[in-house]
C-alpha cells in the first residue's frame, strides 16, 4: 500500500497488541478453540483479508464503495474533523477511502485496470492491516452522522463496521475489542459478570427497594415464566450502576407490571455491533430472544443502552436469522406508555435542575427513538432544554463504536470531545440526560476532561425521582 | 455541413451511446451480483416512504445539515447539473430538432445555463485544488472528470448556436467531446448517477423500516434554548 503522509493524531501507528490473544489461545478458551473467536496468527493475512472482502460484500456496501464522488461534504459532519480541521485524515471520506481503495483494486473494474487513475490500492501485509485497524477502530465512532449528511447516501458507518468485521476475523483488533468479545463469548455478557454476582446484585437492589418503599411486595423476579415483560440489561448496571435496575424495578412495581429478568440471556448489549462480528452479534442476540421464548414472555424490554437497543431491537434478529415474533422495545417507550395510560404518576417539580438531553447515535440515527425520551422528560422535569444540534443531528458522546474499551485511542477521543463539550456547555444545563450507558461513560469523560459543571443522568433516574407514590392501599391494589 | 460532421453528430453519437448503454448494463449486472439481506424485524416505519424520502434528498437541501448550512454549495450543485442536462439536450437538439436553436432566445438561454455551469465547474476545480481535504482525497479521475466537463461546457457554449456555415470547428469540438464523454463516463466518477438510486434506496429503505426516515414531525415541541425563560 502506498504510504500517505501520516496523520498528526499518532493513532494510525498504534502497534497491534496481541498478548491477551496469545494467552487466550494458551488457556484453551472454548471460544478460541472452537474457532468462534479468531486470534491473530502471522501468515497470509493479506490473502485472507482480500478473500473475506470479496466474499462478504453485500449490495448496499458495494454501492457505498462505488458511489462516493469525493465532494468532501461529509467532513464537517464529523466531530473528529471539526475538532482537528487541519487534518484531512479525520474526514469520513478519507477513512472510508482506506477500505474503498482496496475494494477498487481487487473487486471493482476500473481499479483493476488502472489503479493509479482512481487511487486504488492494496495492502502489503500485516503492517498495512494494522494501520487500517487503527483507522477504522481508532478514528471513527461509527456514529453515522456523516451518512446522514452525504448527498449520495454513502453509508460510511456501515463501511467502517464491515471493515472492522474483516479485521476481527484476522484477530487484527485493539486489545480491548478482543477482551470484551472474549468475555461475551465465554460468559454470555461483555463484562464477565458471574451468575452469582448477577443474582446477588438483583437481591441487593430488591432489598434496597423494599426499604425505600416500605413494603415487601416489591420484587425483582428472575426466570418467572409467562410474564408480560422480559427485562434485559447492560452488564454495566450490575457492575457499576445497580441503582438503574432498582429504578426500573420501582417503576415496574408501581405500574403493576408483570415482569421478570432472565437468569441467562439478560445481556442486551452486543459487542458484535462494534467489532463487526456478525457471529458474535447473532450469538448474543439469540441468547436474549431464546430467553424470551423459554420464559414465554410477551415482550422484550431493553434497558437504557444505545448499542444494546440497536443490536437487540434492530440488528440482532437479522444477524441471528431469527424472525421477530414478539414486540421488542426500549424501557423508555414502556415508561412513556405508563405515563400516558396513567399507570404511574409523576411530579416534575422533583427534578428542578435544568436538564438537557443527549441523543445516542445508535438510538436516534440507527434506530427509531427521538421524540419518545423527550416526551418523558417533558413530563418529569421542570426545566428541559435542548442542546443544539439535537436528535439525528446530535454529535456522538465520543464513546460510541466501542471506543470506551480501546485505551490506546483515548487521547484522540478526548481531544475530539471538544465538540461535545462545547455543545454541552452552551445548554447551561446542570444535568445531561441520556438513554445509553455507553454515553454515560463517554459524557462523563468529556465532562471531566473539559471541567464542565454537569452531571450525567438517565431517563429512569429522573422518572424515579419524580414518581408520586400512591397510598399503600392503592399500591397493593395496583400490584395485584 | 460536411459529411464528417454529419456522421459525428449522428452515427458516432449513437455508437457512443450504445457503448454507454452496454457498459451500464454490464455494470448493473455487476451490482446485482451482490446479495442483500432480508430485514427480519417488525417495521416501525415505512420502507417505501423512507426510500422515497431518501431518493428525493437531492431536491431537499433542508434535509441535510451539510447542504442546509451551505446553500451556496447546493446552488452550485443545481447550476452545474442543470448545465449538464442542457449540454446533453444540445447534443440531441442540434441533429434531431435543429429548428429549436433557430429561435435566438432559446439559444441564449441554453448558452447562459451552460456558461453558468462552466463557471461553477471552474469554482469547483479551484476548490478541489486549494482545499487540503479535497486535495488529499482526489484521484486523477476526479480532476480529469471535472476538467473534461468544464471543457465540454465551453465547447457547448460555442457550438449551441449551431451555425456550421460559419465554421464547423465548434460543432466538431462539441460532438467529438460528447462522444469521448459517453465512452469515458462509465469508467469514471461521472457515472455516480447510476449508483445514486441504489445508495439512496438501500439507505432509505433501511432507515424507513426503522422509522428514522422520513423524520417524524416535531410539531408542538416545548423546548427552550439555554437562557430562555424556564417558566
Amino acid at each position: 500500500m502506498k504510504r500517505e503522509k501520516p496523520s498528526s493524531s499518532g493513532v494510525v501507528d498504534s502497534p497491534l497488541d496481541a498478548r491477551t490473544q496469545v494467552k487466550a489461545r494458551e488457556d484453551g478458551l472454548p471460544s478460541v478453540a472452537e474457532g468462534r473467536l479468531r486470534t491473530y496468527e502471522p501468515g497470509d493475512n493479506r490473502g485472507r483479508f482480500l478473500d473475506l472482502l470479496a466474499k462478504r460484500i453485500s449490495r448496499p456496501l458495494a454501492v457505498s464503495m462505488t458511489a462516493c464522488v469525493h465532494c468532501g461534504l461529509c467532513a464537517e459532519s464529523c466531530h473528529y474533523f471539526l475538532a482537528r480541521p487541519d487534518d484531512p485524515t479525520m474526514t469520513p471520506v478519507w477513512k472510508a477511502d482506506q477500505i474503498r481503495k482496496i475494494f477498487k483494486r481487487h473487486v471493482d473494474w476500473t481499479g483493476r485496470i488502472a489503479p493509479w487513475w482512481v487511487k486504488a490500492g492494496s495492502v502489503d501485509g500485516d503492517e498495512d492491516l494494522n494501520r487500517l485497524k487503527n483507522i477504522v477502530f481508532g478514528t471513527c465512532s461509527a456514529c453515522r452522522r456523516c451518512t446522514y449528511n452525504c448527498p449520495m447516501g454513502v453509508d460510511t458507518g456501515l463501511l467502517v463496521r464491515f471493515t472492522r468485521g474483516l479485521l476481527t476475523e484476522l484477530g487484527i483488533v485493539p486489545e480491548g475489542v478482543f477482551n470484551v468479545s472474549r468475555d461475551q463469548w465465554e460468559t454470555g455478557n461483555q463484562m464477565a459478570v458471574t451468575e452469582e454476582d448477577y443474582l446477588e446484585t438483583l437481591v441487593w437492589m430488591r432489598d434496597e427497594l423494599r426499604t425505600e418503599l416500605g413494603t415487601d411486595d416489591v420484587d425483582i423476579p428472575v426466570d418467572k415464566p409467562d410474564c408480560d415483560v422480559l427485562y434485559t440489561i447492560n452488564p454495566r448496571e450490575i457492575k457499576f450502576d445497580p441503582r438503574s435496575i432498582a429504578h426500573a424495578a420501582k417503576i415496574f412495581h408501581l405500574a403493576g407490571e408483570s415482569w421478570t429478568m432472565p437468569k441467562w440471556g439478560w445481556d442486551q448489549t452486543n459487542f458484535g455491533l462494534f467489532s463487526g462480528d456478525d457471529r458474535l452479534g447473532a450469538y448474543v442476540a439469540r441468547n436474549v430472544y431464546e430467553a424470551a421464548e423459554r420464559l414465554r414472555a410477551k415482550k422484550i424490554v431493553i434497558s437504557e443502552c444505545g448499542h444494546g437497543y440497536r443490536s437487540t431491537r434492530w440488528e440482532g434478529y437479522t444477524w441471528a436469522g431469527y424472525d421477530q415474533t414478539r414486540p421488542t422495545e426500549s424501557v423508555v417507550v414502556t415508561v412513556k406508555r405508563y405515563l400516558e395510560e396513567g399507570r404511574i404518576s409523576v411530579d416534575p417539580s422533583r427534578n428542578t435542575e435544568p436538564v438537557t438531553f443527549h441523543d445516542s447515535c445508535n438510538i436516534a440515527r440507527s434506530g427509531d427513538l427521538v421524540e419518545e425520551p423527550r416526551e418523558v422528560l417533558q413530563r418529569v422535569c421542570a426545566d428541559f432544554r435542548e442542546m443544539f444540534p439535537n436528535r439525528r443531528e446530535n454529535f456522538c458522546c465520543t464513546g460510541g463504536g466501542g471506543l470506551l474499551s480501546m485505551a490506546e485511542y483515548r487521547p484522540l477521543r478526548l481531544e475530539v470531545g471538544k465538540i461535545k463539550a462545547d455543545q454541552l456547555r452552551a445548554t447551561g444545563a446542570r444535568l445531561v440526560c441520556t438513554m445509553c450507558h455507553n454515553c454515560v461513560d463517554g459524557l462523563n469523560d468529556v465532562i471531566k476532561h473539559y471541567k464542565l459543571a454537569l452531571r450525567v443522568v438517565q431517563v429512569l433516574e429522573l422518572v424515579s425521582n419524580a414518581l408520586v407514590l400512591p397510598a399503600s392501599g392503592e399500591r397493593t391494589k395496583q400490584s395485584s | 455541413m460536411s459529411d464528417f460532421l454529419k456522421i459525428l453528430e449522428n452515427e458516432v453519437q449513437l455508437a457512443a451511446l450504445a457503448f454507454l448503454a452496454l457498459v451500464y448494463t454490464v455494470r448493473l449486472g455487476w451490482i446485482f451480483r451482490f446479495k442483500t439481506r432480508r430485514d427480519r424485524t417488525a417495521a416501525v416505519g415505512n420502507e417505501r416512504a423512507g426510500a422515497g424520502y431518501s431518493l428525493m434528498n437531492v431536491a431537499m437541501p433542508w434535509a441535510m445539515e451539510s447542504t442546509r448550512k451551505r446553500p451556496g454549495f447546493y446552488a452550485q450543485f443545481v447550476v452545474f447539473h442543470i448545465g449538464v442536462a442542457a449540454a446533453i439536450a444540445g447534443t440531441l437538439i442540434i441533429p434531431y430538432a435543429p429548428g429549436l436553436f433557430e429561435i435566438r432566445p432559446v439559444v441564449i438561454l441554453f448558452q447562459a445555463v451552460v456558461a453558468a455551469a462552466f463557471v461553477v465547474g471552474l469554482v469547483r476545480l479551484v476548490r478541489r485544488l486549494t482545499n487540503p481535504v479535497l486535495r488529499r482525497i482526489s484521484s486523477p479521475d476526479d480532476y480529469f472528470s471535472l476538467v473534461l466537463l468544464i471543457v465540454w461546457f465551453a465547447a457547448a457554449v460555442a457550438a449551441l448556436p449551431n451555425r456550421p456555415e460559419k465554421g464547423e470547428w465548434p460543432l466538431i469540438g462539441y460532438f467529438g467531446l460528447t462522444a469521448f464523454f459517453l465512452i469515458y463516463v462509465p469508467f469514471s466518477k461521472i457515472c455516480h448517477y447510476l449508483y445514486y438510486p441504489f445508495t439512496r434506496f438501500y439507505l432509505g429503505r433501511s432507515l424507513g423500516h426503522r422509522g428514522a426516515l422520513p423524520p417524524k414531525g416535531t410539531k408542538g415541541r416545548k423546548t427552550r434554548r439555554a437562557g430562555e425563560d424556564a417558566a
